[in-house]
């Protein structure tokens, strides 16, 4: 006989490829022994999935959906239409939910920055050292330093301009907030404040604060 | 049509970049219109020396690869208006430009401004190729160290072969009271070996390294080496300048001495 549920793997998803005859809960059961079988092999990818060969409605998806979560160790991050171009689509719409997860987490980086060393993070980050003048960060979140900044930051590199940058010791060369850019003084102040500052985008313009209650407050995760 | 020049002298460390900084200034104060190139991709500096540095956002390797257009790139000095900068690219490595690109980028920026002066890397590798491709007049600077002179040998010898139609000398950082105590090699020394034409004398002097960290080349100022990159500027737009009295031998007291020379 022929087998009611077939798994597919594509680069970035799975198609399951469901028989349009057996009776649905039938095939449920099918369905939880198929990912039962492969839960090792399938490991713990974060996947779209895809139906095809059955038509189901939205209450089936997910119930299928909960079905494969419970038996197999994958995290489903969405569902995806059969269609011609379906690899297309599940890359498009895993990168989407990603890239919304990313710009809201952080990683971080652990050392001192050179100058001419460039990280690129399509997450925030948070550098343990510091940025020394010529060295560059870029983040498609926030900005952090535990340390000096005196290179380069830009933050919100994908055009976000509620990312901000902040640093124990913030005496950038320049800093890129979203398509916002400001470059240090040419004029240095004497004297060296001792303080986390925090530079922020509002109205077309960057400013730095020094890190207090309210300028915390007015900061958008979104 | 504008003039391309290159500063280069084979050892590291001898003042390329000063050299290119303060002369580069000192011809737009001359009223000139001109672009600096730092052409040293990986360990850019002229910026810094020019305090340039914050205004950076697109740079030689991105011209070149046409991520910009040339006037994004370039950037505006702070007090001379008709004097630009293209900074150098931190992140990449000399292999990033090919000396046929430096030459069609040298070629454009010539029909637009009076001079462009190319800041070159030490050593004679591919950066050095790439500094001299477009240009027609080399500055070689030199201190009056053996091991310098070595090097700025070698490098006149290369620039013979290329199509430079000038090759002049530079002796920068010399020290007149140990060359009269004829412990350093004089002007006159390095030139007779070098047999390559005298353009300028620069006198050792830590004007310099204040103007360097302040980012303001001092090319002009009421300083010993400011005159002597002045000078060095009349000279190559072609006014003839005499050579600065470093040894204060028509000075006031050295005159004063001499008559009471002439009394003994």
């Amino acid at each position: 006989m022929k087998n009611p549920v077939n798994i597919k793997g594509t680069k970035s998803g799975i198609i399951v490829a469901l028989d349009d005859k057996m009776p649905y809960d039938e095939l449920k059961e099918a369905i939880k022994d198929k990912f039962t079988a492969s839960s090792s092999f399938l490991g713990q990818a974060q996947v779209a999935i895809a139906f095809e060969g059955r038509k189901l409605d939205d209450e089936q998806k997910y119930e299928i959906v909960s079905i494969i979560s419970e038996s197999s160790e994958l995290n489903i991050v969405c569902i995806t239409e059969d269609d011609p171009l379906i690899e297309k689509k599940m890359s498009q719409a895993i990168n989407d939910t990603l890239h919304e997860r990313d710009s809201k987490n952080g990683r971080f980086y652990k050392g001192t920055l050179r100058n001419g060393q460039v990280i690129d993070f399509e997450t925030s980050v948070i550098v343990l050292g510091d940025v020394n003048a010529g060295a560059q960060v870029v983040s498609k979140g926030s900005i952090i330093v535990l340390g000096s900044l005196n290179g380069n930051a830009f933050a919100g590199a994908g055009g976000n301009n509620h990312a901000f940058v902040a640093a124990l010791d913030l005496n950038p060369t320049q800093i890129r907030i979203g398509d916002m850019i400001a470059r240090s003084p040419d004029k240095k102040s004497g004297k060296k404040k001792n303080e986390p500052q925090i530079a922020f985008c509002e109205d077309g313009n960057i400013y730095i604060e020094a890190i207090s209650r309210e300028s915390l407050s007015d900061i958008q995760l979104d | 049509m504008g003039e391309v020049i290159v500063v280069t002298s084979g050892k590291g460390g001898v003042g390329k970049t000063t050299t290119t900084a303060n002369i580069g200034t000192g011809l737009a104060k001359l009223g000139k219109s001109v672009v600096l190139i730092d052409t040293d991709i990986g360990l850019r500096n002229l910026d810094v020396v020019m305090g340039l540095e914050n205004r950076i956002v697109y740079n030689l390797v991105d011209v070149i690869e046409g991520t910009c257009r040339i006037k994004q790139a370039l950037i505006k000095d702070k007090r001379n208006p008709n004097l630009y900068l293209l900074p150098s690219a931190q992140t990449k490595d000399k292999t990033a430009v090919s000396p046929d690109q430096m030459k069609k980028l040298a070629d454009e920026l010539k029909e637009e401004f009076d001079y462009i002066i190319m800041d070159c890397p030490a050593g004679i590798e591919q950066g050095f190729k790439n500094a001299i491709a477009g240009a027609t007049r080399a500055l070689v600077v030199t201190t009056p160290e053996m091991s310098a002179v070595r090097d700025a040998d070698r490098i006149i010898g290369l620039l013979e072969a290329s199509d430079m139609t000038k090759t002049e000398l530079i002796v920068n950082r010399l020290r007149p009271d140990m060359v009269k105590k004829a412990e350093m090699l004089s002007s006159d020394d390095v030139v007779d070996v070098l047999r390559i034409d005298l353009i300028g004398v620069v006198p050792d002097d830590e004007n310099i390294v204040i103007s360097t960290n302040k980012g303001e080349p001092l090319v002009g100022s009421d300083t010993m080496a400011g005159k002597a990159y002045m000078n060095i500027s009349r000279r190559i737009i072609g006014e003839d300048v005499p050579m600065l009295d470093l040894y204060g031998k028509n000075g006031v007291f050295s005159k004063l001495f001499s008559k009471f020379k002439k009394k003994d």
